[in-house]
């Protein structure tokens, strides 16, 4: 008859595996931690404003029926503001992505234009901008709506600081690779799509997804201009009217910091897909 | 059948630096050329003059009977010629440089697909030959990223390969390698001259040079001090500086 080893009676682990346990609960025992801790503070907020009396403290008393009446006008908005933010970063992209490769151009006023872009758009104010294509274009006889005065003063802003971004990325990518690509008899432009641009973006995707967050919330701007209908503009034109305005901007606020989180999501989905090959 | 390569009174300068000077070769067909030399003796610019990876300032070159005369300026008929003469070499790099974004196969499957504009099917029968042949095919669906250095450059090889050139260029293939993986990255290269392919080899490896090539070009200066084969040379270098070469190899083991 031969013996059980302890090992078979699963009553003992080695060394390494109770020393990998170890470390996998401290990392799982992390993750709980800063959950809880985010779960806290939240509470906490909604605490700050719900208007109980703690410890002879007096929390901030909201007007929840202006909210539970007014909450539908406000969400109007939301379909206005994400309808901007897409247009403008498809044109942002676009400019972006065309500055960059012309910023690699030897053909001197191509990489001019394309210096020059950056310089005065990244050199003025983005509300002085939104100002101007709205309130300063009419008077040469150029009369844009309010969105598309918006849309072109955040796609050119927002355009000049990505570029700046495509351009670190495609730096990024080394020269051995466009001589491999050389080598095996690619032409110039198939090198850019196929082994150049595909790494760039690699590099590009975190910090453009920044930008494109900063740039949702950027838009709000736009409400200044006083005929784009979006998050902000919905939100003050409601609190003005009746002097409720801490409530009207909180419940903005609310659906922009949703808006982001669903786009920080959406982004850290897209990094995993394109970083394949990366281990 | 005349040569596959000829280089003739090539010239490069870099700036003001004056590092090919007036080279003339020629490598006949299945013939394995090594070069060697100490770094900076344009060994390896003279091999990348041969694909215009670097442009040559005078002179010209000839790849398997389309000849470019070095010009200043370029023209369309200029451009198709190197074109035409990059398509005929195939060229493998100190550093690797596969694709990271791309798989195994995908990057062997590059080449002929993209650049040739050949049939999937018909280059992926193509791709997954080569890899076998320098025995990556079991990692064709990996990425770069996790392949070890010697795996890395066998499938380098495979990709410059899958273009059937008519000679194959290697910028010392083994020099950013572990020493424990030289040998399969040799035993490749090995096989690959002994298939009959046409091979110009910049390399520090001796060993290699004497056991396969059929001649060994030592470069100094920006010269070709010394052409012969491999016997003669290793054995009675004419050249003190080639003596001092080999030298430096053997007691230094490297």
């Amino acid at each position: 008859m031969s013996t059980i080893t302890p090992k078979e009676l699963g009553a003992e682990k080695s060394h390494v595996e109770l020393l990998h346990e170890a470390q996998l609960r401290k990392a799982r025992g992390f993750r709980t931690n800063v959950s809880v801790s985010w779960g806290i503070f939240f509470l906490i907020l909604i605490y700050v404003f719900s208007g109980q009396d703690f410890l002879g403290f007096k929390t901030i008393q909201l007007d929840m029926e202006f909210i539970r009446s007014n909450i539908v006008f406000i969400t109007r908005g939301l379909g206005e503001t994400i309808r901007i933010s897409i247009l403008s970063i498809i044109l942002a992209t676009t400019l972006a992505l065309l500055a960059a490769l012309g910023r690699l151009s030897s053909i001197p006023p191509v990489y001019a234009l394309s210096t020059f872009y950056v310089s005065l758009i990244r050199g003025t104010p983005l509300f002085l901008q939104i100002y101007f294509f709205f309130l300063a274009l009419p008077q040469l006889g150029i009369i844009l709506s309010g969105l598309s005065a918006g849309v072109i003063a955040l796609g050119l802003n927002y355009g000049a600081y990505m570029s700046e971004i495509f351009r670190a990325g495609l730096s990024a990518v080394g020269k051995g690779q466009r001589e491999a690509a050389i080598a095996l008899g690619m032409t110039p432009g198939q090198t850019m799509r196929r082994i150049v641009l595909p790494q760039a973006l690699r590099f590009a995707i975190p910090p453009v997804g920044n930008d494109f967050i900063a740039m949702t919330k950027d838009s709000a701007l736009i409400s200044a201009t006083g005929f784009v209908h979006e998050l902000t503009w919905q939100a003050t034109k409601v609190g003005r009217a009746s002097f409720h305005n801490l409530e009207a901007l909180i419940m903005a606020a609310g659906f922009y910091w949703v808006m982001t989180i669903m786009l920080s999501y959406v982004q850290g989905i897209i990094e995993t897909r394109l970083s394949k090959g990366d281990r | 059948m005349g040569p596959v390569v000829k280089i003739s009174n090539l010239d490069k300068y870099f700036g003001l630096l004056h590092v090919l000077k007036n080279i003339s070769v020629e490598v006949r067909s299945r013939e394995v050329v090594c070069l060697i030399g100490r770094s900076g003796s344009g060994k390896s610019t003279l091999l990348r003059c041969i694909n215009f990876l670097e442009e040559p300032s005078r002179g010209s070159i000839e790849v398997d009977g389309i000849q470019i005369n070095i010009q200043n300026g370029t023209t369309r008929e200029h451009r198709q010629s190197i074109h035409d003469i990059r398509l005929k070499t195939g060229m493998v790099f100190q550093e690797f440089n596969l694709f990271p974004h791309m798989s195994v196969l995908e990057n062997v499957l590059e080449g002929p697909v993209t650049v040739k504009g050949m049939d999937r099917v018909e280059a992926n029968a193509l791709a997954e030959e080569s890899l076998d042949s320098v025995g990556m095919l079991f990692k064709k669906d990996e990425y770069p990223a996790r392949l070890s250095g010697g795996q890395k450059q066998r499938v380098a090889i495979a990709r410059a390969l899958t273009m059937q050139p008519r000679v194959m260029l290697f910028d010392e293939p083994t020099s950013a390698l572990d020493p424990e993986l030289i040998g399969e990255v040799l035993n490749v290269m090995k096989k690959v001259a002994k298939d009959g392919m046409t091979m110009l080899v910049v390399t520090h490896e001796m060993g290699f040079a004497r056991e396969v090539a059929d001649r060994v070009l030592v470069m100094a200066d920006g010269e070709i001090i010394e052409d012969s084969k491999p016997n003669n040379l290793f054995n009675k270098p004419k050249d003190p500086r080639t003596k001092a070469l080999i030298d430096r190899y053997r007691t230094g083991g490297g």
